[in-house]
């Protein structure tokens, strides 16, 4: 058995027919129920997943957003506990969480027995450890990887909000682990689900490698950029096509031209539609500096693209199955990136493969698979 | 969840609780398993029939918590943990069980860590990190339990697939077992023997079909460590404890044989003679003969079991003690215990027999020749590099041989007898010796005490010594606060000092009292007594009166106390704020840099003060002979040993250094200054850099891409600093200039100072036809009639603090096959360090002390090197040159990569075997002829301006005002 399998597969009591899982109040609180940004896509994907199984779903927001996300039609409530931006720290800040979090208390307590609170964020937490949890399942989470989250405030926010948490899910075991290292012995892992599963996989026919990701330092398209300098001249009739736009677009620009790559490089601004993008390439490439559980390379894999990645987290080395479905990289090494680049550019038939076995791989996080992971817990907690 | 649906559900664990005469503490242990985060959990309290009340506290449990407790009883005492955890076993009713004892508790979220684990990789065991918690310590010290088995969550098919699991954690307590697992295999602990966790562990391992590691704390092991201290009445119940560990080893050893896992016992014969032999080791010393005889017995009986491979796989000295207990050498092992507990101590007379250094002359020659090759094994201590060190490096065993003291005089005779290892004190040398006297605590060692040593003499192989101490006179503690007093001698060899420690441990040696008097007056104290400290060695105490303690101890708890303590923190604070980079960093920023540069001051620096070498002494040295006239400052890290005379000497990061790089008209090093200092606008930074690159360097390597943009930035900012940066060829502008984003007009185009002396060398040669030795030959015994060759390794990182490099080859027969043609010079990189055998004395050299390699290369007839710089230096030389690289792939593709593939462009032979080397080795001649073309060709293309007249160039350039008319 791996780490990938379901941690309650194996439960006794499996040899009669499982029973089927109860129905629940599922709260999740976030820091706004509709900013723009990875957990709220996750959260709302989550939610509809959730109510399909029949549970009863409430999505929470401490504040408006900045940036707001289009999230369409939802089948299930939500509220924004602040109407503007809450207090600054200090005593203001400490009264209104009191009063917000008795919002929070009344909605928990209007719960059937079994219910479930989700804290996706620990800023959001504060205010979750301010209201009356009594006899409700409180799970917090860290969206991101350890070595992310500690190089941040929120690693210490961490280890003081969700100290006494239920559980405390980080992305993978890997991570999980790390945590524990720290004194957080209720941390446990739940990775995310695959965004969608094309019906369609690209043909790989393009001589493209492409790239997806903001234009921020983060992603390290400059590690790309250089990375692409070592490997264009082998291929010429390759092309390399880089997603995203943001704040770095004009100094990456620069360093292009400058690296003499403006032949081969196309910078094709931000997308909305990642299939269509994934489809018009062969390899794709990940350059980060760091990332939690990247929904970029899942896409590729589901899209039957297959990944050269800089190994710069547990939750890729978790996606990709190194020389299996995909090849990684010491992290920052664009010499190694470079010749895994190269390795899948020359070998079509390798494409090819990798590609299939990563569309075939990437299964493990189907939507399916992961609810039942998710209520498989909900009900662990419970014993 | 209701408490009473326990009653009719199997519950997921039973915790079996066992108590023996606990009471206070049982009803904790208990509260901690009801408080599990998981519900689904009963305890199983089993009384080993106690004497107090505690089985009355279990019912007590049982009665409040139906259903959730259960207490049972021994008819009788067992005396162990073994019959009561086994009726645990029997009464449970879960389907995973723990054990707890009374005395420690579980961790809240203990059980839900362990059973998710358990439920998710089906695993019948499932172990997780205990944790020694110092509960009557000061700050609630606590110990992880073998952390580095405990780091991430895995599962094992096998207990064969680490075996430090079995060997290593031995405890019982920190596990869950699958119930069902413990009834198929019939698991039960042993009764009537000690250690029963290491043979139930062992069984639990062995038998286990899969196991589950988890790194959450699941177990407090709650350690009383005021328990009193060991009488000699214990002294039976230590032999007879240590013959029941002898025997669960022996079971232990059975059931591993009879389980089919023989490899799993060579790791525990590996652990055996590292820890167990030691923890018993170690107090051998401080027992009297009979003990010592008793427990040999023993030990040698287990022994003779222990692989004999496994003494290859133990430090020297944890071999060397087994086997001189094995062979009753009481004389030798006593000493070798001294160095098992200091471990940087030089403690037998050592011998060298045939090039190699071995602990002791006997047994190399005891018995047939297994038995002879087994002792030159074990006793062979070359490697330690003992005969490689000076006499003030060592740290030499100095053993009390008597004591005398006279209570009315107030005097102590002393005596002892000095190891001299390998005759380090020569017979003729000049002795003198002094016992110092100085506090054990380090915040009041105001002053030391010094008495001299009357006698010091040879004899044997010992330096005997005899001295007489006045302490009621010459010894003048402060009183309370100063009440232990160590002892050292230190011994002047012809006025170099070493210092030695004086071991006591033998069992009644040192007694008596002698008066002293305290400065705080007799009032504190009144006399002065000999103890042994825990490493066995001699030092004073001077006990305070009951009375006087008492009253200091309220003094130090209350409000006075607090005060003193307060200020005096506060005082060490300030100063270490003082002296803290941060604040010099501030001084020299906001004072020194106010003051005005001074003209003609030049700082130099060579590799961060290491060394005096390089470009940066070669531009010095030119300066020198065209007598400029300016004021040279270098600095130093750690001695200032070897730096020219005729400069002002800094230590690296002192305030003088600090002071004069703020004021220096210029900066000239080879690697970097202190990157936070900024350097001013009119101090002119030469940057020499010490040698073109191979490697990837700056941001060509994946560590400084890696950064954010900020601290990119912030590199730049400190690579800015250079004004001007040696280039030896246009390789040097695509690599290092280009890797360190230098500008254009930095860039100067003239060569290294330090190969101007390579180039002249060469051509010297070419004009006379001949090659001149320098003195450096001599100094270094070379004979004529030997061509020298130079091996120059590039610095190797290896795994933690080591810092030996292993030479990829066998020196010895290096020796043996060209000894009577070549010498064999190794120079290491300055972060490495070698040791050579006595074998190859004269015939391979250790050179690495050497500062500056420029002179050795210009000594060397051929070079032996992987990926150093060195190639692009010696090459200039025009001589052969052999490129040993060992580790190609993996240094080129696992580091951080190279800028060309060297086995293309190497202008010699590259060769990847110890055999490959030596053939090509075989001829220096046809070498010369054979790359004379590749070797010009290399040094066109990577050192075409290193044309013998840097340093000249640099002088005309920046420092030709200087010149006297």
């Amino acid at each position: 058995m791996t780490a990938h399998d379901s941690p309650l597969a194996d439960s006794p009591g499996a040899d009669g027919p499982v029973a089927a899982e109860p129905r629940r109040d599922v709260f999740f609180v976030s820091n706004s129920v509709d900013e723009l940004g990875g957990v709220t896509t996750w959260s709302h994907q989550m939610a509809r997943l959730f109510t399909g199984r029949g549970h009863r779903v409430h999505v929470v927001g401490i504040t408006p957003p900045e940036v707001p996300q289009e999230l369409g039609e939802i089948p299930y409530p939500t509220t924004t506990l602040y109407a503007g931006q809450p207090p600054r720290p200090g005593r203001a800040r400490e009264a209104s969480m009191r009063e917000e979090a008795t919002k929070l208390t009344a909605l928990f307590r209007s719960a059937r027995p079994g219910a479930v609170v989700i804290v996706t964020q620990v800023w959001a937490m504060e205010w979750v450890a301010q209201a009356d949890t009594h006899g409700l399942t409180v799970i917090g989470m860290s969206h991101e990887s350890y070595a992310y989250s500690k190089a941040s405030s929120r690693f210490h926010r961490v280890r003081r909000y969700y100290r006494d948490v239920d559980r405390m899910l980080a992305l993978t075991r890997e991570d999980a682990d790390l945590w524990i290292g720290q004194g957080m012995n209720n941390a446990s892992y739940l990775p995310n689900p695959l965004p969608f599963m094309p019906e369609v996989p690209s043909a790989r026919t393009e001589k493209a490698v492409v790239s997806i990701g903001r234009l921020h330092d983060q992603k390290g398209i400059d590690m790309l950029l250089d990375t692409w300098a070592e490997v264009a001249p082998r291929h010429p009739d390759w092309r390399l096509r880089i997603y995203g736009s943001g704040e770095d677009e004009e100094i990456l620009k620069k360093q292009c031209t400058a690296l003499g790559l403006d032949g081969s490089v196309d910078w094709m601004g931000r997308t909305s539609d990642v299939p269509g993008a994934l489809r018009g390439g062969s390899v794709f490439a990940l350059s980060s500096r760091g990332e939690g559980f990247p929904l970029a390379l899942m896409e590729a894999m589901a899209m039957g693209v297959p990944c050269a990645a800089f190994d710069c987290a547990p939750g890729v080395r978790e996606i990709v199955r190194d020389g299996e479905d995909g090849l990684l990289a010491a992290l920052g090494n664009t010499g190694e990136l470079a010749r895994r680049l190269d390795t899948l550019m020359s070998d079509k038939e390798l494409r090819d493969g990798m590609g299939e076995r990563a569309r075939a791989n990437i299964q493990r996080y189907t939507t399916t698979e992961i609810v039942n992971r998710w209520e498989g817990l909900f009900g662990f907690l419970e014993r | 969840m209701n408490e009473d649906q326990g009653l009719w559900q199997v519950p997921d664990v039973s915790v079996v609780v066992i108590v023996y005469n606990d009471e206070a503490r049982l009803t904790t242990a208990v509260r901690s398993v009801l408080e599990q985060t998981h519900r689904s959990v009963e305890v199983v309290i089993v009384d080993d029939h106690s004497t107090d009340r505690s089985y009355e506290v279990a019912q007590g449990l049982a009665t409040r918590h139906p259903g959730r407790v259960r207490a049972f009883r021994l008819d009788e005492n067992s005396g162990g943990c073994g019959a009561p955890r086994n009726r645990g076993i029997a009464e449970a009713r879960g389907t995973y069980v723990l054990f707890l004892d009374s005395d420690d508790v579980l961790e809240r979220n203990a059980c839900r860590n362990m059973l998710e684990a358990a439920e998710t990789t089906g695993a019948d065991l499932v172990s997780g990190l205990c944790v020694r918690v110092h509960v009557d310590s000061r700050g609630g010290k606590e110990v992880k339990w073998y952390p580095w088995l405990y780091t991430r969550t895995r599962t094992l098919e096998s207990v064969s697939e680490l075996p430090d699991l079995l060997v290593f954690d031995t405890l019982s307590t920190n596990k869950c077992y699958r119930r069902e697992f413990l009834a198929r295999e019939g698991l039960r602990f042993p009764v009537g023997i000690h250690y029963e966790d290491l043979l139930f562990s062992a069984q639990a391992y062995a038998a286990a079909r899969r196991i589950t590691l988890i790194p959450n704390r699941v177990y407090d092991w709650r350690v009383v460590d005021k328990a009193a201290a060991k009488s000699i009445s214990n002294r039976r119940a230590e032999i007879a404890n240590f013959a029941h560990r002898m025997e669960i080893h022996r079971r232990v050893d059975r059931l591993l044989a009879d389980r089919g896992l023989p490899e799993l016992k060579f790791f525990k014969d590996v652990k055996f003679l590292k820890h167990d032999l030691v923890l018993h080791l170690r107090d051998l010393p401080f027992r009297d003969a009979s003990y010592r005889e008793e427990f040999a017995a023993i030990a040698r009986g287990y022994l003779e079991s222990v692989d004999r491979a496994a003494f290859a796989e133990v430090e020297p000295i944890h071999a060397i003690c087994a086997y001189l207990l094995q062979r009753s050498d009481w004389d030798n092992l006593l000493p070798a215990v001294d160095t098992l507990t200091n471990r940087d101590k030089i403690s037998s007379p050592l011998v060298e027999r045939d090039g190699r250094v071995y602990w002791c002359a006997e047994h190399l020659d005891d018995g047939d020749d297994q038995e002879r090759a087994l002792a030159r094994r074990v006793l062979d201590v070359t490697e330690l590099g003992y005969h490689t060190k000076p006499v003030e490096k060592m740290f030499l065993r100095n053993v009390l041989t008597g004591y005398e003291d006279d209570e009315r005089a107030g005097t102590v005779r002393l005596a002892g007898r000095v190891t001299n290892p390998l005759g380090v004190v020569p017979p003729g040398a000049r002795l003198t010796g002094e016992l110092e006297f100085g506090a054990r605590r380090k915040g009041v060692r105001f002053q030391t005490f010094r008495f001299p040593v009357r006698t010091l003499r040879h004899e044997g192989e010992a330096i005997a010594w005899e001295a007489s101490v006045d302490l009621a006179r010459g010894l003048r503690p402060l009183g309370v606060v100063d009440a232990v007093w160590d002892v050292r001698l230190r011994l002047y060899v012809d006025g170099v000092r070493t210092t030695t420690r004086l071991t006591a441990s033998e069992p009644g040696l040192a007694v008596g009292r002698s008066p002293v008097r305290p400065r705080l007056t007799r009032l504190v104290a009144d006399h002065i007594e000999p103890e042994v400290s825990a490493r066995g060695h001699l030092a004073f105490r001077v006990p305070t009166r009951e009375k006087v303690d008492a009253l200091v101890g309220r003094g130090v708890r209350g409000a006075p106390g607090r005060l003193a303590k307060a200020g005096y923190r506060k005082a060490k604070r300030v100063r270490r704020k003082f002296t803290s980079g941060p604040t010099k960093i501030r001084i020299y920023h906001e004072v020194f840099s106010r003051l005005p540069v001074k003209r003609g001051l030049v700082v130099f620096e060579s590799h961060l003060g290491r060394q005096y070498s390089d470009s940066p002494k070669a531009l010095y040295e030119e300066m020198r002979r065209q007598d400029l006239d300016f004021d040279a400052v270098w600095s130093y890290a750690g001695r200032p040993e070897g730096f020219p005379a005729d400069a002002t000497l800094v230590r690296r990061w002192s305030l003088p250094y600090l002071a004069a790089l703020a004021r220096a008209e210029f900066w000239v090093d080879n690697q970097s200054y202190p990157l936070k200092l900024t350097k001013r606008p009119r101090t002119t930074y030469l940057q020499t850099w010490h040698g073109s690159a191979l490697k990837r360097m700056g941001f060509d390597e994946a560590e400084w891409k890696l950064r954010t943009r900020g601290a990119q930035q912030e590199q730049q900012r400190v690579l800015d600093r250079f004004d001007r940066f040696l280039i030896r060829s246009e390789h040097d502008v695509r690599t290092l200039a280009r890797a360190f984003r230098l500008k254009e007009r930095t860039l100067l185009r003239v060569g290294y100072p330090r190969n101007d002396a390579l180039v002249a060398a060469r051509r010297r040669e070419e004009e006379t036809g001949r090659r001149e030795r320098g003195p450096l030959a001599a100094g270094l015994g070379i004979p004529d009639d030997r061509a020298v060759l130079l091996y120059a390794p590039t610095f190797r990182q290896h795994g933690g603090k080591q810092r030996r490099f292993e030479l990829p080859f066998d020196v010895e027969r290096f020796a043996e096959e060209f000894g009577d043609r070549y010498v064999l010079l190794v120079r290491s990189h300055y972060l490495n360090h070698v040791v050579l055998p006595p074998s190859v004395r004269g015939r391979v050299v250790d050179v690495s002390a050497h500062h500056d390699v420029t002179p050795l290369l210009a000594l060397a007839d051929g070079l032996i090197t992987d990926y150093s710089s060195v190639m692009f230096d010696y090459a200039l030389l025009g001589r052969p040159m052999f490129f040993f690289a060992y580790d190609y792939e993996e240094y080129v593709h696992e580091g951080r990569g190279t800028y060309f593939d060297l086995r293309e462009r190497a202008p010699g032979p590259v060769v990847r075997t110890e055999e490959e080397l030596y053939v090509a080795l075989a001829s220096l001649d046809e070498q010369v002829v054979k790359y004379r073309e590749a070797r010009e060709g290399f040094v066109a293309e990577f050192g075409e301006y290193d044309t013998g007249t840097a340093a000249r160039s640099i002088v005309d350039q920046f420092f030709s005002q200087w010149r006297r008319a």
